[in-house]
């Protein structure tokens, strides 16, 4: 039985406004799923719908084996939510907010208790863990959320754009945990608009805009779609003229952008070693050399023509080249 | 006249801050009007007392009432808004632009005023639909309009001196009981003889009574122009008070950085 | 799934310790409550006690008559609030928490409720407590009783009133609609004067309001005597307007996350 079952999954908030316009998904038991998309996309609503926060108006969905509509009571027990920005009580204090979620989720008073110390020290808050969440930093704040999420073992866990807004390392400390939290048995359905924390988390990734699914796969699928590796190489002045026939016979010539000739090399950096050596040997000297493999960002280009807002500064910059040719 | 222009400026978009957010202007006119349906009806035989003036229903007493509780509230809200531009930094914006420093207050103050028109024209139509009479007429009630406008404007200096001093909205929405302190211990809601001690005493002496005084006279008497002169003098002097306290919260504000 | 009662139970009184931090985390955070209600009792005392001297009028203590008016007035605000503080956890997106959990919705309306009438106990004693001080009559035992359940059942219709506001506009800037709505129910009954002496469309709103019922019941240890006859009204109408305005709540608890 898949974890999430999502069957033309519609939400309208009006006659004309279509936030969720008919998905299909499913999750297998033990994967994590991230659904990458810009803001508006329809990612939060979709999480709203599966979360039974929100009603769908049409389709239907079943999580951990209920359905979303019907039986809302069994889909909350067996769901872990953390939503976006982490709204907590910033009067009560850590261990309180834990405690009160497993009283939420109806576990005894003594299991709750051991529960939150369990959790607080899994998350690493068991210092700051009596001190009241106003003074928590945001990573802090996610990470407690994270952990009171969890307190009664959820089958299905979803989290909303957990790294939003987070310093690299805190999003790294996150990251690690949910994995860990995969490792143990545990589904995670995630929304993300950073490239990065889907190409790094995923094992599917559904890229989402306008409330429709694009694209649906796995990262390393989705980025072999859109095209082989490009090898980009800046010569020493002036011996452009008969390289061509050289790299010619390495894989199809790009044209040229900004004095580097780009190559399209199916088998990667892989294929750096032998284009080194018959340049060489052709007596051509080679400034740089670099491969740049394709992003979700290169994906996501497209599959809808636009960027991804969410794409780091920080990512290696061959969206715009795409983009251009 | 370039100031002129700047006081103009700042004044309508005072008015409009009040209008569009239903939440500030909502209570100055909702507020005072219940109080004074409720009021008029629950305490309407207090007309047969002894020692009670001689008009024609209660409502008509409690009219000027409603009116100047409802400028005070504005006066009130004014330095909420002052606040929150002071909170938003848009006061350090003006601060730092080549307009006279008063303008800042005058055209908050312009506002309030034309909030306080609003207020009485609000009032005097409710008076008109439900059937009070303004003895001294369409004059008394051009009167009335001009008195409730100087009474906001007056207590507007006030809000607008304590949005100056404090920087706070929340601690200038705090004082919004203290209007209600201000009202029942004035001739607002009652008559000074008939109200218990120590009501009576100090409702004898707060400026508010003689500029509830003076906006009721038209409505339950021929006019008298001693009580007029004393509720403009109160005005007058609570406005005065006000603008001193405006002038030294602002140089000290400016002192301070 | 196996939810017991026990776990209700606990849920709610979560929810309601959670409602106390405001009070016991926040300094002054009890201030504006009491401040309220203990300004207009001394106010309205002072300005309009000499109606007692109106021939038909059943007391020669404004104070007395007035204080039962107050501390139901304490007991709307108190419960207005919780409106507002429920709208604020719904703007914050911390409602969500307790919507996504299975926790089932009349428990969170229960917490609610609860938290609303334990509280209205502050400013109603409060403001008691300084009425018995300028002279206002000790209303015995029973009198006391029921003006308090009196208090606590107002401020539930109060907390139901406020929460669906706050489910249906999901903003703090609603909080007029609930507090002004609850002064209006409590003052357009016999608050200032007996229903006799009560005049133009007061006279009829006042008896058909069915606050005048509960105004009365509270009244009656202060002024005259307590009944039965003087008590029951006031307690159908607060059990039947938390029925009706309860289910309210619910059903915008679940439009909100069905």
């Amino acid at each position: 039985m898949p974890a999430i079952e999502v069957s033309n999954l519609q939400r309208a908030f009006s006659a004309e406004v279509l936030a969720v316009a008919g998905i299909d998904l499913e999750v297998a038991e033990g994967e994590i799923y991230a659904f990458l998309g810009p803001n508006g996309a329809g990612k939060t609503t979709t999480v709203r719908m599966l979360t039974t926060l929100l009603r769908p108006t049409g389709g239907t969905a079943r999580v951990a084996g209920f359905d979303v509509v019907d039986e809302p009571a069994a889909v909350r027990s067996a769901i872990g939510v953390a939503l976006q920005e982490a709204a907590l009580d910033p009067l009560m204090t850590g261990r309180e907010l834990i405690r009160m979620q497993a009283t939420l989720h109806g576990i005894a008073r003594d299991e709750g208790r051991r529960r939150a110390d369990d959790l607080l020290r899994r998350v690493g808050l068991t210092e700051a863990g009596d001190r009241r969440v106003g003074t928590y930093s945001g990573g802090m704040k996610r990470r407690l959320d994270l952990a009171s999420s969890l307190v009664h073992e959820p089958r299905v866990l979803f989290l909303d754009e957990p790294t939003t807004g987070l310093d690299p390392v805190s999003r790294k400390s996150i990251w690690e945990e949910v994995e860990a939290l995969n490792r143990e048995g545990t589904t995670v359905f995630l929304t993300t608009q950073y490239l990065e924390e889907a190409d790094q988390l995923a094992d599917r990734v559904g890229i989402i805009a306008k409330g429709r699914i694009v694209a649906e796969d796995t990262p390393t699928a989705l980025k072999t779609q859109v095209g082989k590796p490009r090898m980009e190489i800046v010569l020493a002045k002036g011996e452009r003229s008969d390289c061509v026939d050289v790299l010619g016979g390495f894989g199809e010539l790009l044209p040229p952008k900004d004095g580097k000739l780009m190559l399209e090399v199916a088998e990667g950096a892989a294929a750096i070693a032998p284009v080194v050596r018959a340049l060489d040997e052709a007596g051509i000297v080679v400034e740089s050399l670099d491969v740049v493999e394709p992003t979700l960002d290169d994906v996501f280009v497209d599959k809808t023509g636009q960027h991804l807002e969410g794409a780091e500064p920080g990512e290696p910059d061959t969206g715009e080249e795409a983009a251009a040719g | 006249m370039r100031t002129f222009a700047v006081v103009v400026e700042l004044g309508r978009r005072s008015v409009r801050q009040t209008f569009r957010r239903p939440q500030l202007m909502a209570p100055l006119l909702i507020i005072p009007t219940l109080l004074l349906a409720v009021q008029s009806a629950g305490a309407g035989r207090a007309v047969d007392l002894p020692g009670f003036p001689p008009v024609e229903s209660f409502f008509d007493f409690l009219l000027a009432g409603a009116m100047v509780q409802a400028a005070l509230l504005a006066g009130n809200s004014g330095g909420i808004a002052m606040a929150i531009d002071i909170e938003m930094g848009f006061t350090d914006r003006l601060l730092a632009a080549p307009i006279p420093r008063f303008a800042i207050v005058a055209g908050r103050l312009a506002g309030t005023a034309a909030v306080g028109a609003v207020i009485a024209v609000w009032f005097l139509a409710i008076g008109v639909v439900f059937g009070a009479t303004i003895e001294e007429g369409v004059l008394g009630a051009l009167v009335m309009i001009v008195l409730v406008m100087l009474a906001a404007l007056a207590f507007g200096t006030l809000g607008a001196a304590l949005a100056l001093r404090t920087g706070s909205a929340s601690v200038v929405q705090g004082t919004f009981p203290l209007v209600f302190v201000i009202l029942f211990l004035s001739t607002a809601f009652f008559p000074d003889d008939l109200l218990l001690e120590p009501a009576q005493t100090i409702a004898q002496v707060n400026p508010l009574s003689f500029v509830v005084t003076a906006v009721r006279d038209p409505v339950i008497s021929e006019w008298s122009m001693g009580e007029l002169a004393a509720g403009l003098a109160a005005t007058l002097l609570i406005g005065a008070v006000g603008l001193w306290l405006c002038s030294a919260a602002l140089k000290r504000r400016l002192r301070m950085g | 799934m196996d939810r017991g009662l026990d776990s209700d139970i606990e849920t709610i009184r979560a929810l309601v310790r959670r409602s106390a931090n405001e009070l016991i985390r926040v300094p002054g955070a009890a201030v504006p409550g009491v401040l309220a209600p203990t300004i207009f009792f001394l106010g309205l005392t002072a300005v309009f006690g000499s109606l007692t001297l109106l021939p038909g009028f059943t007391t020669d203590s404004y104070a007395s008559f007035m204080i039962p008016v107050s501390m139901l007035q304490g007991a709307g605000f108190t419960g207005a609030a919780m409106g507002v503080n429920l709208a604020r956890d719904i703007e914050l997106g911390l409602f969500d928490r307790f919507l996504a959990s299975p926790a089932p919705r009349w428990v969170l309306l229960t917490g609610l409720v609860i938290s609303a009438a334990i509280r209205s106990i502050i400013p109603s004693t409060a403001v008691f407590v300084i009425a018995l001080a300028v002279g206002a009559h000790f209303p015995g035992p029973l009198g006391l009783l029921i003006a308090y359940v009196c208090v606590m059942g107002t401020a539930t219709i109060a907390a139901c009133w406020s929460a669906i506001i706050a489910l249906k506009f999901k903003t703090q800037s609603a909080s007029p609609l609930m507090q002004t709505v609850m002064l209006a129910a409590v003052l357009c009954t016999t608050a200032y004067a007996p229903q006799e002496l009560l005049t133009g469309w007061l006279a009829t709103v006042a008896e058909y309001n069915p606050f005048t019922q509960v105004v009365d019941a509270t009244r009656q240890g202060f002024v005259g005597g307590v009944s039965w006859d003087g008590t029951w009204p006031a307690i159908v109408v607060i059990l039947a307007l938390t029925a009706l305005l309860g289910a309210f709540a619910l059903r915008g608890m679940r439009r909100t996350a069905y």
